[in-house]
Formats: C-alpha cells, structure tokens, sequence
C-alpha cells in the first residue's frame, strides 16, 4: 500500500483528476481524458487475462479488441471516433453514432502515399512560395520604376477616355500577377488532400503555363529589356524559373499519385458496391 | 454555425474599443462642465449671454453632448450591438456638425468665454476640427473592427471580467502555469527550482517503456507504476496512469496518453496537439486531442461513403477574411447610406418646394436662411461621412489585401515546413522556458476538426446495407478463430 496521495495529475494535460472510484476509469476533470483506478485492472472486463485496448464511452469499461465496437460520432459537425462495449444499454446510448465502416476504411487508407506526398508538398510548395515572393518583388520593383525614375517612360499608358493615368498598366498587371501567385499557392498547397490530389495536380499544371506565358508577356510589354541595369530582370527571372521548375516538377508527381488513389477508391468502391 | 455558438468575452474586444469608449466619456466629461460654465456664467449674468439664452446653451449642451457621449462612452466598449451603433450615428452627427461650422467660421474662429473673473479664450476652429479628426478615426475604426467590436445579434457576451477570466482559462487547452509544479501538484516551483528539473530531466529510459510527465515532461518508466499511480522521477508530481495501456503508435517506447479524437488511435504527449472543443453537449473535455495526421486533415472516419478529410480548406476565405469583411462592411454601409440618403435627400428638397410654393418672400431672409442651413446640415453630414470612408477604402482595402497576402505566405511555409503542429509536450515546455502562458494559437489554414457535412448526410444503399451485414459476420468469425487460440497477452510492464 502507498500513501495516500491527494492530487493525481492527469497524463494528458496536467489538470487535476478526482478518483471517483478505486476500481472504475475516473475523468481529468479538464480534458476528461480517461484515467485508470487505483485498483483497476488493466484486463478487458469480458476477458480476464487480456490486456484492454479500448474504454467504453458510455459505462468505462475497459475493452480488448472482441469486445468493443467504433462508431463515428458527429459532434456539432465534425466526426470523432468513439468506442462503445456490447453492452445493450451501451449501444443503445451509442446508437446516434454510425458504425465505423472499417473495411471501408482499410480499402481506402492511403498511408503508402505519405512518403510521396510529403515530398510533393514541399516541392509544389516551395516553388509557389518563391513564386508569389517572386510576384511580390516584382509589384514592388515596378512601382518603385514607375513613380520613383525616370524609367518609368519605358512602359506603356493606358488612355481611357481621354484620362492618362500615370502607372495604371503597372498596377492592374503586377496586382493580376501577385493574384495568379496567390492561386498557384493555394492550388500547391492542396496537393496534400487525397482526394483532391488528382485535379489539384493538372490544375497545377495549367496555371503554371498561364503564369509563365503571363510573366514573359509582362516583360515584353513594359520593355523590360531595356532597362540600363540587367540585375533585376536577372535575379527575378532566376527566381521564377526556379519556382516555376519545382511547381512544374511537383504537379507531375501530384498527377502521377493522385491517379493511382483515383484508382484506388474506384476499386474500393466498386467491391463495396458503393457508387456516386 | 460556429460564429453563433461562439461566446465572446470582454477579452475579445478589439484594443481600439476601449479607447474609443474613454475619448468619448471624455468628450462627456468636456460637456457636463461646459453645461456647469454656462449655467454658472449665465447666474452671474455674463454680458456675453443676454437674457435666458445662456440656459438655453447650458440644456443643449447637456442635452445633445454630455450625456449621449457619457451614456455611449459607457456602453460603446461593452461589445454592444446597440451602443456602436448609436456611436457610429452620433459621431456622423458630430462630425458633420462641427465639419460644418469650420466650413462656415474657418479654422481660426475663437471664443472668448467669461469663466468668473477669467476670460476663457477657445480656439473653437481648432476644437472643431479636432472633433472632426476623432470622430472620423472612431467611425473608421468601428466599422472595420465591426465584427469583433459587434458581436453577432443573439451571440452570448461575457462582460463581466472575472467571469471572462474563468471562461478564457476553461477555453484555452493547456491552462497550466508556466511553471514546474512541486510534488504535491499544486504549488510552483520558483524559476530556478524549474530550471533545475527542465536540466536534469530525461525524456527517455533504458528500464524499458516508460510514461512522459505532464508537468516537466520527463520520462518515468512504468516499472515504477504501482497502484495505477506513478511518481515522475524529476519533477515529484503523482501522475494518474491513462487506462488505453497501449504504447504510442509513433513511439514504442512511450505508453500512450490518450486517444485522439479523430481516428481513435493511441498516441503519447509528443505527437498529440490540442485544440477547441467541438460545440456539442456530447462532448465532455474543454479540449480535443489530435494526432498529426487528423491535424493535417489526411484521417477521417469512414461511415459509409468516400471519407477524405478536406484539409487547408478556405485557404483564403479564413487568411483573407479580414479582406473580404472589410469589402462587406463598406458594402453594407454604402447600401445603408444610399438607402438613408434618399430620404434625407427628399426632406430639404420638400421643404424648399413648399418654401418656393408659398411664394417666397413673405417668410423673410431668416425663415429662407435657417431652412438652407438645414438642408446643408442634412446634406453635407453624410456626404461627409461618405467622402471619407471612400478615402479610407482606397487606402486599406489595397494595404489590407497585401498584408492578408503577406501572412498567407507565411502560413504556407509553416504549413510545407510542417511546423505548425505544436504538440501538448513542446507547448508545456515552451511555456515553462519562456514563462508564459502559451496562447492558443491556431494555424489560419487548417480548420478546427474538420467537418464532413455533405458526406455524412449520404445513407448506404440496400445493397450495400447487405454487404455490410456479410462483412460483419465473416469477421465475427475471424475473431472468434483468432481469439480460441491466442494466449494470455504478455504485458511489458510485470504483471500487478
Ligand atoms: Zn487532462
Ligand atoms: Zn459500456
Ligand atoms: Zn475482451
Ligand atoms: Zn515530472
Ligand atoms: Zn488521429
């Protein structure tokens, strides 16, 4: 027998866990994490001698694999996995959750794709981050031309309706050029989402082309050629062609992956007969 | 759904609110001893205030400065709907009204006020153009801050501070303090003692699996276990033991401390992070845990039909909300203010209609002169309010738009870095070597626990009712094969 000990901290998250019970599961009374009693065994309730796995939602039971079942709870929209034992009253009480269909769930899991995806991630990524700083140096380096030098003459005016305004083409291209980045980003970064790999991928891919294209437009409508001082026109372009290759290189792969989970989920659907 | 079911506390306020609501009990102030001068300038019988009338300015300003700016001023800071409301209305008044006494007298217009044997000299353009300036910023400022100033109609508000505080510390998921707790669990170690634990603790044994310590984080082995309690090794503290006796799926050599949420499997402290609760009455914890992969949206639970979680969602409905609120609430008010300005606009016209109908002339200059004074207040007041606030459009709604670009950069890298998990154990010891309460902070790109609405409404066809049926016997079955020749689990801890 140890002494008696008046606070027990929750393994969780630190809070206090008030012992209810020396043989039954008690609750930290913050996270309401399940914590074992003092002289709870650890065996399944139904199966002496077989170390438990799972506690019920309902009772606390402490379960092994035969013995409990998972359901999907939605809890205020969003679905938690909760556990109930065999008991009638258990489920009963459990019965707002739908059973996890677990066959379903072993035909769909996607984990040998991790790997992958997590590369791919990081390059679609990481070009459209260099992208949109890329789009962000340029609006800036544009208006600075514009506004602050006299190279400002090198670029084109627009005239509407008899009104000149000075810079209006910098600033409605470079604040289209910084949206497209904005998009490639968020198209990049979607490539993580199984289920929405696969069109993320060619989605991906066109804009890229349409980037690119808009890109060397831009610098053949504002002259850029004819700057006296090559360096930004140099250091954007190596930028851009960077992210452009790396977001070119990680929408293929994207495509290649996101196929195959295409094809996956028919398959599992098919053998479930699960269809639409 | 979730903005409805939000509770706002006085803690949610944005920090400009209370400044707005002292500027204007300020204002009040400023009032109620003008309304003081007067009545007391007008006993003595100041020369400058010939008959009753001084009483009559001492009941307008009382009237129509010091107590609606008191009474706002009071209210306006409170996240209520009403009072910002009637500050909004009050400031466009006092704006419009002093904007049109420096359109009329100039900046340079003085008053000279006899305050007992004192001449008061008021600069009264420059006081005009102040309340102009102020009361510009205020409606600016509300209006941008709308949606935190303004808590949505019906939303629950806790105004009461220490009602906030409680609520706030239930809210966050790591409420504890950041310091090493002694042995007893309850009182702090001083900075020193925590440092000297934070050194000597170890986060792993060679006695084989072991637990990790809430409070200090240190690795305790399970041999030491007795009566379902463990001592941790460093920091002294009892530590309840979790009842999944599982070891964490990512680290074998950790037991488990809970289950996460989303998909139900067993992890420790380093892979687990918390977050809000779902709004649900089912649900008992202040806090979800979540593993990784449910964080990063990769898990969801399969009822019935396709089950892929939809991660980083609203990549720029949430970063750039600010944006788009912005746009909205100038939306909206440019709707209210066309509605307001066509009968403002039709009031004076009438007046002036009827004025030229009843053939002019015989009403006098004055009648003639007060009514166009009218029209021009009524007028210029909201055209005013509305040139303004298309200035102040041109100029944040660009910087707005870019700084929302800016900061989803950001997020973007931490997302593609992978740091923006934080689990329950870095937080603890972050907050510990920092000494603060870690604030929580939640990743603008990933939603709270995703939702599947759509999905979950799908119901399973007959025949795949069926099947499921099938598949469930066969793997009763399996179990029951699997269970006749299984021996007793061996467990790494000893039998108790
Ligand atoms: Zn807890
Ligand atoms: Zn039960
Ligand atoms: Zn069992
Ligand atoms: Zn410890
Ligand atoms: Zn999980």
């Amino acid at each position: 027998m140890t002494t008696e000990v008046d606070v027990i901290s929750c393994p969780v998250c630190g809070g206090k866990v008030l012992i209810e019970s020396d043989d039954k599961v008690s609750h930290c009374g913050y996270c309401a994490s399940p914590v074992l009693g003092p002289d709870q065994s650890r065996m399944c309730v139904n199966h002496p001698g077989i170390l438990a796995k799972e506690v019920c939602n309902v009772c606390g039971d402490l379960l092994c694999e035969d013995c409990f079942e998972k359901r999907v709870g939605d809890y205020g929209g969003k679905l938690l996995t909760i556990v109930n034992c065999s008991k009638p009253s258990c489920v009963s009480e459990s019965e707002w959750a739908k059973s996890l269909n677990e066959e379903y769930q072993r035909l769909a899991n996607m984990d040998w794709a991790d790997r992958a995806d997590n590369i791919i991630l990081r390059i679609t990524g990481g070009g459209a981050v260099i992208m949109m700083i890329f789009e962000l140096f340029f609006i800036l380096g544009m208006l600075y031309m514009q506004y602050f030098t006299s190279l400002g003459s090198l670029f084109p005016q627009w005239t509407i309706a008899g009104i000149t305004i000075p810079g209006l083409p910098v600033i409605a291209l470079m604040i289209m050029g910084n949206l497209l980045g904005a998009l490639l980003l968020q198209t990049s970064l979607q490539v993580f989402v199984h289920d929405r790999q696969f069109t993320s991928g060619l989605l991906l891919l066109f804009l890229v082309v349409i980037e690119s294209a808009f890109l060397l437009w831009r610098g053949l409508y504002f002259n850029l050629r004819q700057l006296p001082d090559p360096t930004f026109l140099l250091v954007l372009l190596t930028a851009f062609i960077i992210g452009a290759f790396l977001i070119l290189v990680g929408s293929l792969g994207a495509v290649y992956i996101g196929n195959k989970k295409r094809i996956q989920m028919n398959r599992a659907k098919d053998k479930l007969g699960l269809s639409g | 759904m979730p903005e409805e079911n939000k509770v706002y506390t006085i803690f949610d306020r944005p920090k400009g609110l209370r400044f707005i609501g002292l500027l204007q009990m300020a204002f009040g102030a400023v009032g109620l001893l003008a309304t003081i001068g007067l009545i007391v300038a007008s006993i003595v019988g100041s020369p400058e205030l010939p008959g009753g009338i001084g009483f009559v300015y001492a009941a307008l300003v009382f009237v129509g400065v010091a107590i609606p700016c008191l009474i706002i001023g009071n209210f306006v800071d409170d996240l209520r709907r009403n009072a910002v409301i009637a500050q909004i209305i009050y400031s466009l008044a006092a704006m419009g009204l002093a904007g049109l006494f420096l359109f009329l007298r100039g900046l340079q217009y003085i008053w000279t006020v006899p305050l007992f044997q004192i001449e008061l000299v008021i600069a009264i353009g420059n006081l005009s153009a102040f309340i102009v300036a102020t009361q510009a910023f205020v409606i600016l400022y509300l209006i941008l801050t709308w949606d935190s100033a303004v808590p949505p109609a019906g939303a629950k508000v806790i105004r009461d501070r220490g009602e906030a505080r409680r609520y706030e510390q239930d809210l966050v998921p790591l409420p504890f303090t950041p310091a090493v707790l002694s042995s007893d669990g309850v009182t702090e170690l001083s900075d020193d003692e925590s440092k000297h634990v934070l050194e000597i603790r170890k986060e792993y044994t060679v006695e084989g699996m072991a637990v990790l310590c809430s409070n200090c984080g240190g690795a305790t082995p399970l041999t030491k276990v007795e009566r379902n309690r463990l001592k941790c090794d460093y920091c002294g503290v009892t530590l309840g033991v979790s009842s999944v006796f599982v070891p964490c799926e990512n680290h074998p050599e950790y037991l488990a401390a809970t289950t996460c949420a989303v998909c139900g499997n067993h992890f420790c402290r380093k892979c687990l992070t918390a977050q809000e609760p779902p709004v649900d009455e089912r649900w008992a914890g202040s806090t979800i845990f979540m593993c990784r992969k449910c964080f990063e949206g990769r898990y969801r639970p399969a009822v019935t039909t396709t089950s892929f979680v939809v991660p980083i969602d609203k990549l720029f409905s949430t970063a750039g909300s600010r944006f788009s609120s912005v746009g909205r609430i100038y939306g909206r008010f440019l709707g209210a203010y066309g509605s307001v300005m066509k009968h403002l606009w039709r009031v004076p016209l009438e007046l002036l209609a009827s004025l030229g109908k009843s053939g002019g002339g015989s009403g006098g200059d004055n009648c003639v002169g007060a009514l166009i004074m009218i029209v021009i207040i009524i007028i210029a007041i909201p055209i005013l309010a509305g040139i303004l606030l298309l200035v102040g459009a041109i100029i944040i709604i660009p910087f707005l738009f870019y700084a929302g670009l800016i900061a989803v950069t950001f997020e973007a890298i931490k997302v593609i870095r992978k740091t923006d998990f934080q689990s329950i154990d870095t937080v603890r010891i972050q907050s510990i070597v920092e000494k603060k309460k870690q604030k929580q902070k939640q990743s603008k790109m990933r939603p709270v626990t995703r939702s599947w609405e759509s999905d979950y409404e799908r119901i399973p066809s007959e025949a795949r009712r069926r099947q499921m049926e099938e598949h469930r016997r066969s793997e009763e079955e399996r179990r029951k094969r699997i269970y006749e020749d299984r021996r007793p689990a061996q467990t790494f801890w000893g039998e108790r």
